[in-house]
């Protein structure tokens, strides 16, 4: 990889993280009921929502009120939150703490099944097992994740009482119930992502098991362990970094709904109230976050696949 | 004309008069006080919501409610049985015509920066709760002032416009509590992020939508309560966590329990399910200045349709009295039973064609969505009423476009009321002629008649008879549809005492609990 | 097009995916009349009945027959998303052969601005679109087509520069064909299969985007019997009538396997060479 591809990337992002920025902010200019309405409620006064207004800056035209937000954004300072009067920064950055670990967990989980699985199938393809396996893909891209939740929750939580339904416990409190809580979103987040990349890796697989040089190297006599293990495996991580990069998008979205739904006070749920709560600079924070991510998560991606694919360059 | 002698209406005799029946008992036995208080230890609250706002003069829903409680306190404050007690005033009279209103402060009384508590500090609350930019919802309830003036450090001289015998009632709303001068005056943001009151609690943290933490206040002006030394108030968004949370041991009670949980907590080992009957309701406005609701038949046959029995089953799961079209039930003081109204298709169909719609009307039903149970109400009304002709159709929208768009600018919505303190303090707030919220634009003088001589007089007979009055008006004339009123329901483990559901629903009073054996240590 | 649907039935995928379909649109147009009651008929007492023989798939939390109200969500689900689609791929396709007929600067710009659109996660567009537009299922519907445009461009415009340098192209100019000529009979064939492959699997996540902005009570309204809604409206219930839940959750999931398995079974017909 080369320094000027760095910097195309690097510019990349940042173009994309003021489009995001700029997109966010004309929508949320035409959202009906602005903050003032919503943190009034039914003691609204035209005085005091105007002070309210004033005190907000919801009155400045809105190229005004823009430019103003990118100037502080540029000192690092994300506003104060037109709800709870918080700084916006601080709180963020924990709600997305909360998701990164979520979403790592999620990631690590499927890991461990989603590779297996793929490999699994491939070496037993056209068995029942790889028939059981692509069923099991099938499902997974086809419901959606407040679907699983709902399921997972009527028989684990409710039914079966393994598991606690909703809620979030920090690591620092409880590391047990922590990760009790966290058994049911990562199981939703996950089965989506299983489902791609077992997929992937399935048919990866099969293209390496037939490929002249897995060929060569079990004629020569290596044990078949060896050949899945070195050539296979390596080979097979490269979709998997694909997917992930082609998921995360709809993941942040899904994080929203699982977020919403096990009460998770990341990111996610931080969003869905500020949208609703018309908290401005909330929902900017959280829109260039999420695309923040999902940007940095595809150069990530790309890097990755260089330096596993030497046969890749960037210039 | 009624001219009562003056009085001295000192705390605790003031209420006297107001003492009102107890329609439901606790579900629980255990009373306030079983055993004597015991000093120490930390209870955790848990709330559905988050406590976004600090300040108290802006609070606005329940977790806000119950945080500002910890901290901040009022005059007075109001007993289970909705009658006024002494908080920071200790005593207070009228004079004869009850428009001069003098409130003694006790001695001695702090904030939470050690800075003394005053009869400016009430005044400068006060003005600040007038001032429309203020926009604090206690504005138009507490009491018709005209302007609030220090005499001493410790009296407090409340010069109505109007004559107001509920006066001490009023000033425990729960947005009146009282804030030093120097922020009243200066700048009143400071209060979104610390807390200088002169509650039983100080705040030691806020995270508004996780976690909010108070510690006992030792300058406390009754040195035997709080009995707790820690309160921590924690947000559970979703009702099920939330009942696992006290279930297991997690949390010590919840403040308000979801219906739909309500029966796992009654058979819950260790656990104490909580009910009270309140005078929350949910209604249907009826914009009664223009047609079709101008048309009293027209009002009168929705009316008819509704099977009130069955919609407190539906919006309520049971936990909830059925309406009468009047906004107070049993769980207010004045009261009047009325016989109740049964859902009648025929009739309702033939009364609806008198007024001119012999195939029916076409009508828009406007729910927010917040809380759920208005979409409910809206879904179940629509179903109700179509036999007889009423063909409609229902519109929700988010709460906030609702407040922007709708709210006492629409004929015809869902609207959702918690319980106020006072039967003058429902009618004022929703149906005379110059309430605040005034959103079925009734304007009946009769009304307006009544319940304006009933609020001039502390005649108890007097009262009854001209609230009974304006009741029947109510529930002839049918200005809204008032079919259900909820169930307050909560509930706490066996080792906490002295909480007593208050059917106010915004009231806790949580320096009166205390953790009996039982109850576990945490640091 | 028959031999395309000939191979498309010979697909596995193909074949089960048009089966389910076909039982969907059954659902969509005789839903309402094969439904045993009203679906907003409410009945007190029969709350929380279960599923047996007064209601197969037992009552809600207002008494309404589940199985009624499912035959009546097809009909609110299935026609919106396939309109969302249907406008995403059109708005889609405007801009991504503009691009991709533009070339240079412009292309490059276009498709810069596209790509930093698609780093909005389409949940979180449509969230913020429908919030603006008002709820409703015809907005959430709109939302959800203005949030695929963006992925439906990047989609025609490959499929579009392909296509104007295919060899095919350069002999139809050489045989002196019109340009309207070219587009019509040798582009859009072959332009055609990978958009109706993409937009077809698109439905699949329509469906599945619009029940879950129902369920967050910002697509459909009640008293629709949209899917996503009704669970969202019984979840308080999970521990007493968890039917009411699932129900509308196969339903959803049933939907959006049918649009995968097509699309899915579509791609091996239209393209016979591609391996699975």
């Amino acid at each position: 990889m080369s320094g000027a591809w760095l910097l195309r990337r690097l510019f990349t992002v940042v173009y994309t993280m003021l489009v995001v920025s700029l997109l966010v902010f004309a929508i949320t200019q035409v959202l009906p009921a602005d903050a003032a309405v919503t943190l009034l409620g039914e003691n609204a006064t035209p005085a005091a929502l105007a002070a309210v207004r004033l005190r907000l800056g919801l009155n400045d035209p809105a190229w005004r009120q823009y430019v103003h937000w990118l100037l502080h954004l540029a000192h690092g300072d994300l506003g104060v939150s037109m709800r709870t009067g918080q700084p916006v920064a601080p709180t963020m950055l924990t709600a997305l703490g909360r998701s990164l670990l979520l979403a790592g967990l999620s990631l690590g989980f499927m890991l461990l099944i989603a590779v297996p699985l793929g490999v699994l199938a491939a070496l037993r393809r056209g068995r029942p097992i790889d028939l059981l396996v692509g069923l099991l893909s099938y499902l997974g891209v086809s419901v959606p994740e407040f679907v699983t939740a709902t399921l997972l929750l009527i028989v684990l939580a409710d039914h079966l009482q393994w598991l606690p339904a909703t809620g979030y416990v920090a690591p620092s409190e409880n590391l047990v119930g922590s990760l009790q809580h966290l058994v049911l979103p990562v199981l939703t987040i996950s089965l989506i992502l299983v489902a791609h990349v077992s997929r992937m890796v399935r048919s990866e697989t099969i293209d390496i098991l037939h490929s002249d040089y897995v060929r060569a190297a079990r004629l020569k006599g290596l044990p078949p362990r060896t050949v899945l293990l070195r050539h296979t495996l390596r080979n097979a991580l490269l979709p998997v970094i694909t997917i992930v990069a082609l998921d995360v998008g709809y993941l942040l979205g899904g994080i929203i709904v699982v977020e919403e739904i096990f009460a998770i006070p990341g990111i996610g749920r931080e969003l869905f109230v500020a949208i609703t709560a018309r908290d401005l600079p909330t929902v900017q924070a959280g829109a260039l976050i999420m695309a923040g991510t999902y940007a940095v998560a595809n150069t990530l991606a790309d890097i990755a696949y260089a330096l596993l694919d030497p046969r890749i360059r960037y210039d | 004309m009624n001219h009562p002698t003056r009085r001295a209406l000192l705390a605790g005799t003031a209420g006297a008069a107001l003492q009102p029946q107890r329609v439901f008992a606790q579900a629980t036995p255990s009373q306030v006080g079983a055993g004597t208080p015991r000093r120490g230890g930390t209870l955790r609250v848990s709330v559905d919501q988050a406590a976004s706002v600090l300040n108290p003069l802006l609070t606005r829903v329940n977790p806000e409610y119950l945080v500002s409680e910890l901290l901040y306190s009022g005059l007075t404050r109001l007993r289970p049985d909705m009658t006024a007690e002494p908080d920071l005033a200790e005593s207070w009279t009228a004079n004869d015509t009850l428009t001069e209103w003098t409130f003694r402060l006790r001695d001695n009384l702090r904030f939470h920066d050690s800075s003394p508590c005053t009869a400016k500090d009430v005044a400068a609350t006060f003005t600040a709760i007038l001032d429309p930019k203020t926009a604090s919802p206690a504005r138009t309830n507490v009491g018709p002032i005209k302007e609030v003036v220090a005499q001493d450090d410790r009296t407090a001289l409340f010069r109505l416009s109007a004559p107001y015998a509920d006066m001490p009632a009023a000033l425990a709303y729960t947005n009146a509590r009282i804030i030093p001068a120097a922020i009243a005056t200066g700048d009143l943001s400071r209060l979104s992020r610390e807390a200088v009151g002169t509650g039983p609690f100080k705040l030691v943290s806020f995270e508004p939508d996780r976690r909010v933490i108070v510690a006992r206040n030792e300058a406390f002006y009754d040195p035997a309560r709080p009995y707790l030394d820690r309160v921590e108030v924690l947000v559970y968004p979703d009702p099920t966590a939330q009942s696992s949370a006290l279930i297991s041991g997690d949390i010590d009670l919840i403040a308000g329990a979801g219906q739909s949980e309500y029966q796992r907590l009654s058979t819950a080992h260790g656990v104490a399910a909580l009910r009270v009957a309140s005078g929350q309701f949910l209604n249907i406005n009826m914009g009664c200045q223009q047609p079709p609701f101008s048309d009293i038949s027209v009002r009168r046959a929705l009316a008819m349709t509704v099977d009130r029995t069955a919609m407190a089953g539906f919006v309520a799961q049971g936990y909830g009295t059925p309406g009468n079209d009047v906004p107070v039930n049993a769980a207010y003081h004045f009261f009047k039973p009325v016989p109740q109204k049964q859902s009648d298709i025929a009739a309702a169909k033939k009364l609806l064609a008198e007024a001119g719609f012999p195939n029916g009307i076409d009508l828009t039903l406007i729910a927010s969505d917040t809380p759920g149970s208005r979409t409910q109400l809206a879904i179940a009304v629509r179903e109700m009423a179509k036999p007889a002709g009423f063909r409609i159709q229902v519109q929700t929208m988010p709460h906030a476009t609702y407040l922007d768009q709708v709210w006492k600018k629409g004929n015809f919505y869902v609207g959702f009321y918690n319980m106020q303190a006072t039967a003058d303090a429902i009618f004022s707030l929703l149906y005379t002629s110059t309430a605040a919220w005034n959103e079925t634009h009734w304007n009946n003088a009769d009304f307006d008649a009544a319940v304006n001589a009933a609020r001039v007089t502390t005649d108890e007979a007097m009262r009854r008879d001209l609230y009974g009055r304006a009741q029947q008006l109510m529930y002839d004339d049918v200005p809204s549809v008032i079919p259900t009123f909820f169930d307050l329901l909560a509930a706490r483990r066996d080792y906490m005492q002295g909480y007593v559901l208050h059917p106010r629903g915004a009231v806790f009073r949580l320096d009166l609990v205390w953790l009996g054996p039982g109850a576990p240590t945490r640091g | 097009m028959t031999d395309t649907l000939h191979r498309l039935l010979r697909t596995p995928q193909g074949m089960l995916g048009l089966v389910l379909l076909f039982v969907l649109l059954l659902a969509c147009v005789f839903g309402p009349t094969l439904a045993p009651y009203d679906p907003d008929a409410i009945d007190f007492l029969g709350r929380f009945a279960v599923p047996g023989a007064r209601h197969i798939l037992g009552a809600d939390q207002l008494g309404r027959d589940v199985f009624s109200r499912l035959l009546a969500g097809a009909r609110a689900t299935v026609p919106l998303a396939l309109a969302a689609t249907l406008l995403g791929a059109a708005a889609g396709a405007v801009i991504g052969t503009l691009s991709a007929y533009l070339g240079g600067l412009w292309d490059e710009a276009i498709m810069r601005t596209v790509d930093a659109v698609m780093a909005i996660p389409g949940l979180l567009l449509a969230l913020l679109l429908v919030s603006t537009f008002g709820g409703g299922a015809l907005n959430a519907a709109l939302a959800i087509g203005i949030a695929f445009a963006p992925g439906m461009a990047r989609v025609t415009r490959s499929v579009a520069l392909t296509a104007r340098q295919a060899d095919y192209v350069s002999a139809a100019i050489a045989r002196g064909e019109s340009g309207g000529w070219i587009v019509l009979r040798e582009m859009l064939p072959n332009v055609a299969a990978p958009v109706i492959i993409e937009a077809t699997i698109r439905v699949a996540f329509a469906v599945m985007l619009f029940s879950t902005l129902s369920f967050l009570g910002l697509g459909a309204q009640p008293p629709l019997a949209e899917w996503g809604l009704m669970v969202s409206e019984a979840r308080p219930f999970l521990h007493q009538a968890p039917w009411v839940i699932v129900v509308p959750c196969c339903a959803i999931a049933l939907t959006a396997v049918s649009f995968n398995l097509l699309g899915d079974g579509l791609r091996d017909a239209l393209n016979p060479r591609d391996e699975q």
